[in-house]
């Protein structure tokens, strides 16, 4: 009885305030920051960077890192003004979600370090308001020894190439694909893709297309290239397995890895866990066809995690240092290549050893199109929406036209309540 | 006369500054978040910024007149409902009477239908997932039965049965336990008595074991039914409301226009009818339930 008297004082005793401020005052000493991030995948390259700048700067980085609730999470903490000092966002159209939040840093000297193409995404009416964190690639990834052991040697670019490689692979026994569709996210960037080269054909550019979209001027249903879209969500669904509106992520990266699927559509973020399940698996990029046109195939190439700073944080200073740090240090510079394996922003950045970032750059560099990841313009809160509206096309709820004028009203909607 | 009225309000006084504390906290942490989402709901915010634009009557008008998803999701969610309250009760009263009988080994039977009940949904959500696609991929793989090769989680209409399953699956072990209690409230000298009476044994059930355990089943199934109406975290984890929208419930509808479209006005205004529509369907179930109750 003493002894459990006992332990509930204590208990009580170190969860009291008096305690808490005790605490406190020890730290005052030295700073720490208060950081949100998402992407748990990169949790080791995270803590690892932690202790790096812990070790060289004495700062200690208080990190947090969500996946799926990361935006509520952040919501709230926002609003009860428990404001992270550094957090995470896309690039785009949630500059202006969180433009009472964050930091303007288009008079921070390290900004120029920076590819001024990697700098697109987060500039608004010039003013630079996020640090682009990487440069991500996405398209159709392939495991080479299938392609191989199948007698594919051209690789496909257009639609119908890819229907014959499909028809190939399935007559052989080989499932072509691993779809990705239970993925709110894999389908939209699947579709999106299949229509990258309209806007700047047809549109006067990327973001005069989604201005004309959120004003109402243009409609999806008015875009006759959408065909291409729906063509290409066929195509993968038909050679998608038996089962091919319940793939995930999961099922995508282990399918590709063991060999039991040639292709899924992913990013290079995708290369980590699918060598988790096979360290030798030998990868390769495929440009991703829009309709027909062998031409304009491209990728989707573009920063869009972006890190932001509070600009009501009590450590503003320490925040900028940390970037800076990011951008100029030896550890720093060669984090995002050496250690997250991913392309970095940085100008004069070393290549990462990962396969599908040197496919990336080598396809780039032969003259392939890399398009921005446009549909990140579209109000936030679109990307699942829409991407719900085109899985239940994907599984058959709704026909081509019915989708198009779903993906029309909910895109008003969501235009008209943003704007 | 006066002297009794006083005294009485005395009494009263005493017995409200008692309250006093409980009232208090409830005022601070329940009503008034409450009534300030009430506020929300006539307002235009997007959850960050830092002004609310009142605009009236505006969110109830589109939620009212201009919004088919949400009433689909309203639609599916009742349809859920009526059909997990039913089938949930039915097969947990069954069980119930089973495992109240002299059956071997009742004791592991009852933990074993417990145990679902104490993980939580989101994790149960997960685990039925990867059962539906990866395991009975290897169901089919070694039976050969069609049965296992279904998308169940892919095909617009088999997906409302799985929901279905995985949800009653989940909560049978709870409703079993409180109709188990329930049982061993029924005297035995009542059974005895109808037994001598010539009471055959589905006599002695619905005549007066079901009347007897009528507070267990107005508990069981008022409790399923506003569980039924908040369904939630096992659409989130199982489904996310797909394929395209078939299983978005109207708590997953909510969820998603405050926090991923940030929309948190208009969230906020169907939460209150939401709020509303429990509120009126539970009180009319309880009234319902109430009047059929007897005692002994």
């Amino acid at each position: 009885m003493k002894k459990t008297m006992l332990v509930l004082m204590l208990l009580l005793v170190a969860f009291s305030p008096a305690f808490a401020a005790g605490q406190q005052e020890q730290k005052t000493g030295d700073v720490t920051l208060n950081v949100l991030f998402y992407s748990p995948e990169l949790a080791e390259q995270y803590n690892d960077m932690v202790a790096a700048y812990k070790a060289e700067t004495g700062v200690t980085l208080d990190i947090t890192v969500l996946q799926t609730d990361y935006r509520s999470v952040l919501t709230s903490r926002l609003n009860s003004g428990d404001i992270p000092d550094i957090f995470m966002s896309s690039a785009y159209a949630d500059n202006s979600t969180y433009k009472d939040y964050v930091y303007d840093l288009t008079d921070e000297d390290f900004i120029k370090k920076i590819e001024p193409s990697a700098l697109q995404g987060v500039t608004v009416n010039n003013r630079i308001l996020g640090y682009p964190f990487l440069v991500q690639s996405h398209s159709f990834i392939y495991n080479k020894k299938v392609f191989r052991d199948n007698g594919i040697t051209a690789l496909p670019r257009t639609l119908g190439e890819f229907e014959a490689v499909a028809k190939k692979l399935q007559a052989n026994g080989v499932q072509p694909f691993a779809t990705g569709f239970k993925e709110f996210w894999v389908l939209p960037q699947t579709a999106w893709q299949a229509i990258a080269e309209v806007p700047d054909a047809k549109y006067g550019g990327f973001e005069n297309f989604v201005s004309m979209l959120n004003t109402g001027k243009l409609k999806f249903k008015d875009i006759p290239e959408m065909s291409q879209l729906f063509d290409l969500l066929d195509l993968i669904g038909k050679y998608g397995g038996p089962k091919p509106n319940e793939s995930d992520f999961n099922d995508q990266t282990s399918s590709l890895a063991t060999g039991k699927v040639a292709m899924i559509h992913q990013g290079n973020w995708a290369e980590d866990s699918i060598k988790k399940t096979n360290p030798a698996v030998e990868l390769g990029f495929l440009v991703g066809p829009t309709g027909d046109n062998a031409a304009t195939g491209g990728i989707m190439f573009d920063s869009n995690q972006t890190i932001r700073i509070a600009k009501d944080g009590k450590n503003l200073q320490a925040a900028l240092d940390f970037l800076r740090w990011l951008t100029t240090s030896e550890y720093g510079r060669n984090w995002i290549p050496g250690k997250v394996k991913q392309l970095s922003p940085l100008i004069g950045a070393a290549a990462p050893d990962s396969q599908i970032a040197q496919e990336t750059t080598s396809l780039l560099a032969s003259g392939t199109p890399g398009y921005p990841w446009f549909y990140q313009m579209f109000p936030t809160g679109t990307e699942q929406q829409l991407g719900a509206i085109l899985q239940g096309y994907c599984a058959g709820q709704t026909n081509r036209s019915q989708t198009l004028d779903a993906l029309d009203a909910t895109y008003a909607k969501i235009a008209k309540a943003a704007l | 006369m006066t002297q009794l009225n006083k005294k009485q309000l005395n009494r009263a006084l005493v017995f409200g500054a008692f309250t006093l504390p409980a009232l208090l906290a409830i005022l601070i942490s329940v009503e008034i978040p409450f009534l300030m989402s009430v506020f929300s709901s006539f307002t235009k915010w997007n959850g960050l910024d830092r002004v609310q634009t009142f605009i009236g009557l505006e969110n109830y008008k589109e939620l009212f007149f201009d919004d088919p998803d949400m009433w689909k999701a309203m639609l599916f969610t009742l349809t859920l409902t009526l059909a997990s309250v039913v089938t949930t009760n039915v097969c947990a009263l069954l069980l119930a009477v089973l495992l109240d009988s002299d059956l071997a080994g009742k004791n592991v039977l009852r933990a074993a239908f417990y145990v679902p009940n104490i993980i939580s949904l989101i994790i149960i959500g997960y685990i039925w997932r990867f059962i539906f696609s990866a395991g009975f991929e290897s169901f089919y793989q070694s039976t050969g039965v069609e049965f296992f090769m279904f998308s169940w989680l892919g095909d617009t209409h088999l997906v409302f049965f799985s929901v279905l399953l995985v949800s009653v699956w989940h909560s049978l072990g709870f409703y079993l336990v409180v109709y188990i209690a329930g049982l061993q409230t029924v005297p035995r000298d009542l059974i005895e008595a109808s037994m001598i009476d010539g009471a055959n044994r589905f006599t002695q059930f619905f005549r007066i074991t079901l009347p007897l355990i009528m507070p267990s089943i107005t508990v069981c199934v008022f409790h399923s039914l506003s569980n039924g109406l908040k369904a939630f975290d096992v659409i989130l984890s199982l489904t996310n409301g797909g394929p395209g929208t078939v299983t978005t419930t109207i708590a997953l509808d909510i969820y998603r226009t405050a926090f991923v479209i940030n929309r948190f006005g208009y969230g906020t205004a169907k939460s209150v009818i939401l709020f509303l529509l429990i509120l009126v369907i539970s009180s009319v179930q309880v009234r319902a339930f109430k009047q059929r109750e007897v005692e002994v």
